[in-house]
This record gives structure tokens, C-alpha cells and sequence, in this order.
């Protein structure tokens, strides 16, 4: 394709000619000028190429959430697990046999008092369920959880909403090529308008640094920047918590 | 084990200097990293992890005056090795290269920009990376050459290439010859 008047003319525009070779270029010019234009041409284009990336847009989050090195990936990751570790411990203490029914799943208020607040009559009740389970069996029994609690709270006209957060492992259950339960997702997320699903953008990043994937999310997963500090607001806002 | 105190002392006081010099190149791997991959996300993941490099192999680094191409070389290596585009599953990660309708997009400098990052952004990607090195990086054949592992004469024919794809691009996008140069053209 690339014949070496084409190659030189490149190289005399990107100044990688030597002085006798420029001199014998512009000589050659002077005679031909359908050269002289090319030579230009190529000049414009570099300028323009230069011009387009003077300054190029600046990374859109730079919100403390972004993740920014793997090694803030390890250190949320560990965050993540003490705060299991306390989560549980917590529990254990306080609240002991507090569950939702379904024997797996555990419910912890931020005062520790377990269901309680949650049930309380007459007002909302919220809770957030933390999903970092692979394991799409356990993400089944969580959408069952879900959904009956769901159909229960609507029979009886009682105000509900229910926020299932997928972060790390978890994020599975949200993602097109893996969840095995996107159908019924969908399905769920247009029938209860109180129910949302939220992805975890650390966890995608983290997925996109470490091993290259690009994530794609089902439909109705809502993305929030990081799983940790949405499941603590959350908690701080008084929801109820759940780690699946 | 074998340094002496003076040796030691040389080499924190030549490191503390390099770093210094090595995070200051942060905005220019940047701003290489998004012409490779126009976004800003990625860039900026990819500058940073190669700073992060850079510093783990201080040692590494033989002539304080090649600082840059050695930099890059390692930017390219990551991207070559776990950036290089997949091409993404939806449009939402990579930067939305604005359309021609867009009212913000709508000065003549600006529409520049815009096509002319659209065509690159259709180049292919060993194709993009040479045009952008010399062109925006501004390194020399021979040091695009070794930021790349490949041949000068590979470097000479993909710019050859990629400069005339883009002159076809840009002719099909409506830009003519002649309005190449107009920068501020009135309307």
C-alpha cells in the first residue's frame, strides 16, 4: 500500500529526514507541485491529530469511591470482610435466632436490635439485601425471600422497600452473560416498582483491571460506585441489613 | 548487602528524584493512554498502574534522559497485555464520542475535535498507537519503534497507513480537502 515516496513524505513531515534528504525533498518540491500539496496535507492532518488531543476529558468519578490501584481493591475487599467479620459477630451477640425465616439469611438493624425496627407497624419498612454470593442456587432462595416478602407486604398494604445490592462475587447474580435469574429479575423489577437492584462499580472495575472483562449488567441493575459505602448509608439511614 | 553507605545514599537521593519526575509524567501517559482507548476511566487506570510500575522498577530504568520512553513502553505493555480493547459489551464504558447535533459540539473548532477523535477512534489499534506517538506524544520513529517492540521500517509503514485511512475517513465524514485547515471557518 505504502509506496516510499509515501513513506519519505511521512518522514519529511515528521521532521526524521536528514539535512541532505530535506534539502533533496524541498528541491523536489519546487518542481512538483502535487508533492508540495500532499506534504501539506500530511502537515494539516498531524496538527489536527495534535489539536484533537490537547486536551483530552478528564476521568469522569473521582469520587473517594473510585477505585484507583488494585491495591484499594484489596483494601475495600478487607474492609468488606472485617465489616462481615463485625456484622456477624454483632449479630451473634446481640441479636442471637433474629432471622427472617428463611433460616439463611440474618437481619441486623445499626442499633443491633435486630427485626424490630424493621417490622415496625405502620411505618416503611427498607432493607437492603448485600449479595456477595456466587452461588446462583443462594441468589435464588434470596429472590424467593425477596419476592415473598414482596407479595406479603403488598397483600397486607403495608409500605415496603427492598434494595438488593450485588458486590463482589455477588455482582454475578446482575450480570447478563452469568445470572442464571435475569428473567425473573426483570420480571420482579417491573412488577414491584419498591424493589431495585443495584450493581457495584468497584467490583466491575475491579473486574475490568484485574482480568480484562467488561462487564455487562442486565437491564435493571442500577449502578452505584461502591457496594460498601451504599450497604453503610443505607445502614445509616436506618434500613434494615442483610448479608446474603 | 554489598553497597556501601555512600552507594546507598546516591541511589535514594537519585530515586526520590525520579519519582518525582515519574509522577510528574502522569498527565502525558494520560493523555496517550485515552488516544489508545478514548476512556477516560480506562486512562486514567492505565496511567496510574503504570506510575505504580514505574516506581516498583526504579531500578530498571538506565538513562534518566530516556525517562519517557521508558514510561510509555511500560504503558504500552499493560495496554497490549490487559487493556487492549475488548470490544466493549455496551456503549456506556467508553467515552460517547459527542455527535455533530450535539448544541455544545456545535463550533467549528470543537466539530474538528470531534471528527478527528472519531477517526482515530476508528483506526486499527497498532495503526492508532503509532499515529498517536508521533503525533501527539511526539516521539521519534526510533523511539515509537522501541515503545513498541517493532521495526522502524513497521513504525514508518502503519503512520504511512494510518494517515491515509484517516484522510479517507475524514473525506467521508464530509471533510474535504480544502476544509482540513479551516480551524475558524465563519458561518
Amino acid at each position: 500500500m505504502s509506496t516510499n515516496d509515501d513513506l519519505e513524505l511521512n518522514a519529511f513531515v515528521d521532521a526524521e529526514l536528514s539535512p541532505d534528504q530535506q534539502a533533496e525533498m524541498l528541491e523536489s518540491m519546487r518542481s512538483d507541485p502535487e508533492l508540495a500539496r500532499r506534504a501539506c496535507e500530511l502537515g494539516q492532518l498531524k496538527a489536527q491529530v495534535r489539536l484533537a488531543y490537547a486536551t483530552p476529558p478528564q476521568p469522569r468519578r473521582r469520587s473517594a469511591a473510585k477505585v484507583r490501584g488494585s491495591w484499594q481493591v484489596i483494601a475495600a475487599g478487607f474492609a468488606l470482610a472485617v465489616f462481615g467479620l463485625i456484622s456477624g459477630w454483632l449479630l451473634h451477640a446481640n441479636a442471637p435466632g433474629l432471622s427472617t425465616g428463611g433460616g439463611r439469611f440474618v437481619v441486623l438493624d445499626p442499633d443491633g436490635r435486630g427485626q424490630a425496627a424493621a417490622v415496625a407497624e405502620s411505618e416503611e419498612t427498607r432493607i437492603v439485601f448485600h449479595l456477595t454470593n456466587p452461588d446462583q442456587t443462594v441468589a435464588g432462595e434470596l429472590l424467593d425471600e425477596v419476592e415473598g416478602m414482596l407479595a406479603a407486604y403488598q397483600a397486607d398494604g403495608r409500605p415496603l422497600r427492598i434494595e438488593v445490592v450485588g458486590h463482589s462475587e455477588g455482582l454475578d447474580l446482575l450480570r447478563e452473560r452469568l445470572s442464571q435469574h435475569g428473567e425473573r429479575i426483570h420480571r420482579l423489577a417491573q412488577q414491584y416498582a419498591n424493589l431495585t437492584f443495584v450493581a457495584c462499580r468497584n467490583t466491575m472495575d475491579r473486574l475490568k483491571v484485574e482480568q480484562g472483562i467488561e462487564v455487562k449488567l442486565i437491564p435493571d441493575a442500577e449502578v452505584i460506585d461502591s457496594g460498601v459505602s451504599h450497604v453503610v448509608k443505607r445502614q445509616q439511614q436506618g434500613w434494615s441489613y442483610i448479608r446474603v | 548487602m554489598s553497597e556501601s553507605k555512600g552507594m546507598l545514599f546516591a541511589k535514594f537521593g537519585r530515586h526520590r528524584k525520579l519519582r518525582g519526575l515519574i509522577c510528574a509524567e502522569r498527565e502525558r501517559l494520560y493523555r496517550i493512554a485515552w488516544s489508545w482507548c478514548h476512556d477516560s476511566y480506562q486512562a486514567d487506570d492505565l496511567a496510574q498502574e503504570t506510575i505504580a510500575r514505574a516506581l516498583a522498577k526504579i531500578d530498571s530504568l538506565r538513562e534518566e534522559g530516556r525517562l519517557q520512553v521508558w514510561l510509555t513502553q511500560i504503558l504500552a505493555n499493560l495496554y497490549r497485555d490487559q487493556f487492549r480493547r475488548v470490544q466493549p459489551e455496551t456503549g456506556l464504558e467508553s467515552d460517547t464520542l459527542p455527535t455533530l447535533d450535539d448544541p455544545e459540539q456545535n463550533t467549528d473548532r470543537s466539530q474538528l475535535i470531534t471528527r478527528t477523535r472519531a477517526a482515530i477512534d476508528r483506526l486499527k489499534d497498532d495503526q492508532r498507537q503509532v499515529l498517536t506517538l508521533v503525533d501527539i506524544a511526539e516521539f521519534s520513529y526510533a523511539d515509537t519503534a522501541a515503545i513498541l517492540s517493532v521495526p522502524v521500517g513497521t513504525v514508518m509503514s502503519r503512520l504511512s497507513r494510518a494517515r491515509a485511512r484517516m484522510r479517507e475517513i475524514l473525506e467521508q465524514q464530509g471533510i474535504g480537502r480544502a476544509e482540513v485547515i479551516a480551524l475558524r471557518k465563519p458561518r
